[in-house]
């Protein structure tokens, strides 16, 4: 059963609104190469959450808002725990765009793709590993 | 006596009887036309069966490159680790209907039960570019090694990862997301590989 291409494209708005935020916190606790980074993907999130809320109006439908607050899922006190973080925004980011790789709009399955292409190459680069299956569910079988 | 000329007589007036009544047999009998050959494969399973042959063939391409390279090598196990992955995953959802065959190029050069030898966790990416990812048509080939073995498989992996989007697009949603994700590994690979 294929989601709709609204309810898929909020998933992926609401990724990004979170991505934004958690980017603005990971930031914080980078310095030199990361923190550049950090910021690049920052304004990337930020450009891909501008171009998904476009497409969803036209859909005719109300774009998802940012929340106010997010729980992080993990404290982020140093380069560290502020690389890991970034990594698992990432994640989450993939996740949200294979969800577009499941409706049945052949244009939109190419968008999601492409961008779980880009997340999953920014988590990578917050991992230092690459994975088999980005955006999939971990099963025993992966 | 009279009941088997009865019998006979049935059986070979029903063709005329169907004749005349403008029907067929087939129109009567449900199930596979017996002169028809083997049905045709569903969609989903030939581009199944593309995707194996090419995850196969990647995966020859690495178990060449790390045999030519020598030390330097290392860094491609991981990657052929997750490689390895893939095929498992692609095999374990092609499903070929009764009465149909699956290619021998399905069957791929590695053995179904390919097993990782390595973590999970792959190579290291080199930096911010990560994720970004063109490529042309085709699947991997031996001459894409060229000279510089590692520089083939950074060609051969862009053009998996591009040929999967393209496949993903006409396929039933769960496969189409299982070769999204084989993408955006495939994707990371190269990014991976420009730091060995």
């Amino acid at each position: 059963m294929s989601p709709g291409r609204v309810s898929a494209l909020q998933a992926a708005l609401a990724a990004e609104h979170a991505a934004i935020y958690g980017y603005g916190a990971a930031g914080a606790h980078l310095t030199g190469s990361s923190r550049a980074a950090a910021a690049q993907y920052w304004t990337g999130h930020r450009q891909a959450r501008d171009a998904l809320t476009t497409m969803i109006a036209a859909l005719r439908a109300t774009p998802v808002a940012a929340l106010a607050f997010y729980d992080l899922p993990f404290a982020v006190h140093d380069t560290a725990t502020a690389k890991a973080l970034a990594a698992r925004l990432e994640d989450d980011v993939t996740a949200a765009y294979l969800t577009i790789v499941a409706v049945s709009d052949q244009r939109l399955r190419t968008f999601g793709a492409m961008a779980m292409q880009a997340a999953a190459g920014r988590a990578a680069y917050w991992r230092g590993s690459t994975q088999a299956f980005p955006g999939l569910p971990p099963t025993p079988s992966h | 006596m009279r009941r088997r000329s009865l019998l006979a007589a049935s059986a070979a007036t029903l063709p005329l009887l169907l004749a005349t009544a403008g029907c067929r047999s087939s129109d009567l009998f449900a199930g596979p036309d017996p002169l028809g050959g083997r049905p045709p494969l569903p969609h989903d399973t030939v581009v199944l069966e593309a995707a194996i042959t090419a995850e196969a063939g990647l995966i020859s391409l690495y178990k060449s490159a790390i045999s030519d390279i020598g030390h330097r090598g290392r860094g491609l196990t991981p990657l052929l680790a997750q490689h390895e992955e893939h095929l498992i995953q692609l095999r374990a959802r092609l499903v070929v209907p009764a009465g149909a065959s699956a290619s021998e190029s399905s069957s791929g050069s590695s053995s179904p039960s390919a097993s990782v030898s390595a973590p999970a966790a792959g190579g290291r990416p080199a930096g911010p570019s990560a994720g970004s990812s063109a490529g042309s048509s085709g699947g991997p080939s031996a001459g894409a090694a060229g000279r510089d073995p590692v520089a083939g498989l950074r060609a051969a992996e862009r053009e998996s990862a591009a040929t999967l989007v393209r496949r993903l697009a006409t396929v039933q949603p769960a496969l189409a997301q299982l070769l999204a994700s084989i993408a955006a590994s495939d994707a990371t690979h190269v990014t991976a590989l420009s730091s060995l």
